[in-house]
């Protein structure tokens, strides 16, 4: 037997007329036909409000809006000049991390890219130029780009890199731009951002090879 | 046949055989770095360690250890079968195996691997191994736990150049002589080998030399671990990215089969590796074979010409009926060119029009010219479909190109329809005598001097943008898969002819390449791509 379609109890079934129970509409009294009384009910508790409010600051009784977010009292900020604290993990725009000679951590892996569920970081990889200290044994990103109006902030971009190169610990909003091209971030850009802390680094650091702190390694043989 | 017994399976051997190819051949794996099936036996990293019952009777062999026991906090006297490396160790019929049913072996293997990556950087990041590499595999399916070394690792030397297309790492390398044993086994130039000993032993070019032979790239695909890499693919790709197609080398002759991976996100090849085929290239190929994958896009038609100038295949096909107008006159003044750089199915599509329908006399085959061959694979062919091209067209046997020219200069021909770009003459003898003609019409993949010196040239797909027959030298008809899309306005080399076939008004009726092949052997009923993938198992080492 073919099985019969579950019909939509919300749709007149055919040939039917609506069956239901008729609710009666809202007497129109006098006082809600006026509705004057209403208006100025509601304006009394707009303005209970409002000579509250104003006592309090004036007195300095206002509660820390941040902080005691649920007490009584006001409890509006005062957008930008007063900001409620993101919480430490908050995650905002992303930025690249340096190292302390100011070359990025980034190692063009793409764990990055290969994570990002958006699919909005495209990144090329390149080797350091004749000369440089690491050329040879180690990668950079020659390009590295993100559609940041792609992003849907997972976080997963993070979570992936295990040179903690990228970080979205920089406390920004995505800015309202007016075009896509703006959205589109690229390295110099994300290598400027700072973290909340202001810095440009990581806060883990690492004895990169090559560094003159690394301990062992000598690239007398290292000519390429 | 003989049988040994692994984890209770029963797997036939033949004589000589060790454990490990064994059971490489029934398709177990059993974890090795050092074994390679084309390769002696080093047995020198000890990842294929496996237990081997005593023969019946006779007690186990037993070493004498020290165990940690929790409880008693100290050292326990314990006793321990003795493993043996599965890569060294021969078959002997009715002999039982033990490799993943054991806790002993399970017990080693976690132990080797740690001890292999005691100094390792595991800068897996930066390494173009990472996503096909042992180590990390081996890790996580055998070991899975934190090393407990504390000390600083032994630091190598990083990125030495070894020649003009590897770097060495020594830092990554396991020293399993995978690369030494090659150099000097398959490749016969023994120039790499091991210095010091222990954690501080590495890979070495002989003094004054550089690792320069025919056979480079090979000892970088050898290679295990990310410890030698190839100039050319470094930090190119990731390979989690890349996707294969199993291809035919369009080197030379000798025909090597192939993976090509590409990246299909952006239609580009990157790397060329061998594929596995006893019969023709065993386990290798050539760098010259390795790197011809860049044929794939370098220097290709994109586009239709008419008299050197861009145009749609449209306007193009229909110069090409322009050109050839007066063919159906006089068939004897048409030669016909077919290529042995294009595949089984574009020259019988060719042929058909040949001799089907403008019954053309004569036959000319174009080619690369001859190189340099050796021993081990190189053929001095350089093309990689010579004798599909003889024998589609057995009867008469086509002609060498140079042939041809001598012919048109003697006004034998006046138009010619050709297949390929490469010739083996001089390009501006062959432009001189082509310009005399008529109408020369070529369907050809590359930018080379018979497309040039055509009146109109069709663009045709490279090998790696359309699927494929080709016969090496051996006689073997070989199957290429398509990889890329086509670039441009290309389109398979069959399908133009056909076209072609068709505005010259015969009646060309190539559809698709299924039809092309029941076309070409009538009687053999369509082969499917998954019964070729189930005849031949899939192994590497
Ligand atoms: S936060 Fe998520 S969506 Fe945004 S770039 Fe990172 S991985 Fe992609
Ligand atoms: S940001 Fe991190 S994960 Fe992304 S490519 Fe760079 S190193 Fe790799
Ligand atoms: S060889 Fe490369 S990918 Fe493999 S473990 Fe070492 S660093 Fe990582
Ligand atoms: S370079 Fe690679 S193949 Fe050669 S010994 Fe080291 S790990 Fe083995
Ligand atoms: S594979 Fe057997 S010891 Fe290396």
């Amino acid at each position: 037997m073919p099985k019969r379609t579950p019909s939509n109890p919300w749709t007149k079934p055919a040939g039917k007329p609506i069956e239901g129970k008729a609710i009666p509409r809202p007497r129109r009294t006098a006082e809600v036909q006026a509705y004057l009384p209403e208006f100025l009910r509601g304006m009394a508790i707009t303005m209970r409000h409002f000579f509250k409010n104003t006592k309090e600051m004036m007195l300095g009784q206002k509660p820390d809006p941040v902080l005691e977010a649920l007490n009584e009292g006001v409890t509006t900020i005062c957008y930008p000049e007063e900001k409620r604290p993101y919480p430490e993990r908050f995650r905002g725009l992303h930025r690249l991390t340096l190292r302390d000679d100011g070359s990025p951590r980034c190692v063009a892996c793409l764990c990055c890219s290969t994570a990002c569920p958006a699919q909005c970081i495209h990144i090329e990889a390149g080797e350091y130029a004749e000369g440089d200290k690491r050329r040879g044994y180690e990668r950079y990103p020659k390009t590295f780009v993100i559609d940041e109006l792609r992003c849907i902030f997972c976080g997963f971009c993070v979570e992936a890199c295990p040179c903690d190169a990228i970080r979205m610990d920089t406390g920004i909003h995505a800015t309202p731009y007016d075009s896509r091209e703006q959205f589109i971030y690229r390295k110099d850009l994300l290598m400027e951002f700072t973290g909340r802390d202001g810095s440009r680094t990581s806060a883990n650091p690492r004895h990169e090879p090559g560094d003159p702190t690394h301990p062992g390694l000598s690239r007398e043989q290292m000519d390429h | 046949m003989a049988t040994i017994k692994i984890d209770g399976r029963e797997i036939p051997f033949e004589q000589g055989d060790t454990i490990i190819k064994a059971a490489h051949r029934a398709g177990i794996d059993i974890p090795h770095y050092c074994w390679h099936p084309g390769l002696s036996v080093a047995a020198n990293c000890r990842m294929c360690l496996v237990e081997v019952a005593p023969p019946p009777g006779r007690p186990a062999l037993q070493l004498d250890i020290l165990r940690w026991d929790p409880e008693k906090k100290d050292y326990v006297p314990a006793r321990k079968p003795k493993l043996v490396p599965a890569c060294q160790q021969a078959c002997a019929p009715g002999m039982e195996v033990l490799s993943e049913g054991s806790d002993h072996v399970e017990e080693a293997r976690g132990a080797v691997q740690e001890l292999l990556l005691l100094n390792h950087p595991v800068d897996c990041p930066i390494c173009d191994q990472a996503g096909e590499c042992r180590l990390q595999d081996y890790w996580l399916e055998h070991q899975g736990t934190g090393k407990r070394m504390q000390q600083e690792v032994v630091h190598k030397p990083k990125a030495v150049v070894f020649g003009p297309t590897i770097v060495y790492d020594a830092e990554r390398c396991i020293v399993c002589t995978r690369c030494v044993r090659f150099t000097a086994e398959i490749a016969k130039d023994p120039i790499l080998s091991v210095r010091e000993r222990g954690n501080l032993n590495e890979i070495v070019v002989s003094p004054d030399r550089e690792l320069d032979h025919d056979y480079t790239l090979m000892t970088e695909h050898v290679c295990p671990v990310g410890a030698l890499t190839s100039k050319d693919f470094r930090f190119k790709a990731r390979v989690w990215f890349l996707r294969s197609a199993r291809t035919i080398c369009q080197g030379c002759a000798t025909g090597c089969n192939a993976y090509l991976d590409y990246d299909p996100r952006t239609n580009t090849p990157h790397r060329h590796r061998p594929r596995d085929n006893e019969e023709v290239n065993k386990y290798w190929m050539c760098d010259e074979g390795m790197l011809s994958y860049k044929r794939a896009v370098e220097g290709r038609l994109g586009a239709a010409l008419v008299g050197g100038e861009d145009a749609s295949l449209e306007d193009a096909l229909a110069a090409a009926k322009d050109q050839l107008a007066g063919i159906k006159d006089d068939p004897a003044r048409v030669a016909v060119v077919l290529s042995a750089q294009h595949s089984n199915e574009d020259n019988y599509a060719l042929l058909t029009l040949a001799k089907t329908f403008i019954g053309a006399k004569d036959l000319y085959v174009s080619g690369r010219p001859l190189g340099r061959g050796d021993e081990i694979l190189m053929s001095e062919d350089k093309n990689p479909n010579t004798l599909g091209v003889m024998q589609l067209a057995n009867a008469p046997a086509p002609k060498p190109i140079a042939a041809l020219f001598d012919a048109i200069k003697a006004g034998k021909y006046s138009f010619v329809i050709a297949l390929g770009a490469e010739i083996e003459v001089e390009a501006k003898d062959a432009e001189s005598a082509l310009s005399k003609l008529k109408g020369v019409v070529t369907i050809a993949a590359h930018d080379g001097p018979l497309a040039r010196a055509a009146h109109v040239a069709l663009p045709a797909t490279a090998w790696a943008e359309q699927d494929g027959t080709y016969v090496n030298r051996q006689g073997l008809a070989q199957k290429s898969e398509r990889a890329l899309k086509a670039r441009g306005d290309a389109r398979p080399g069959w399908e133009l002819v056909s076209k072609l076939g068709k505005e010259l008004g015969y009646a060309m009726t190539f559809k698709t390449l299924a039809e092309v092949r029941r076309a070409m052997t009538p009687e053999a009923p369509a082969p499917s791509r998954d019964a070729d993938r189930a005849a031949k198992p899939e192994v590497s080492a």
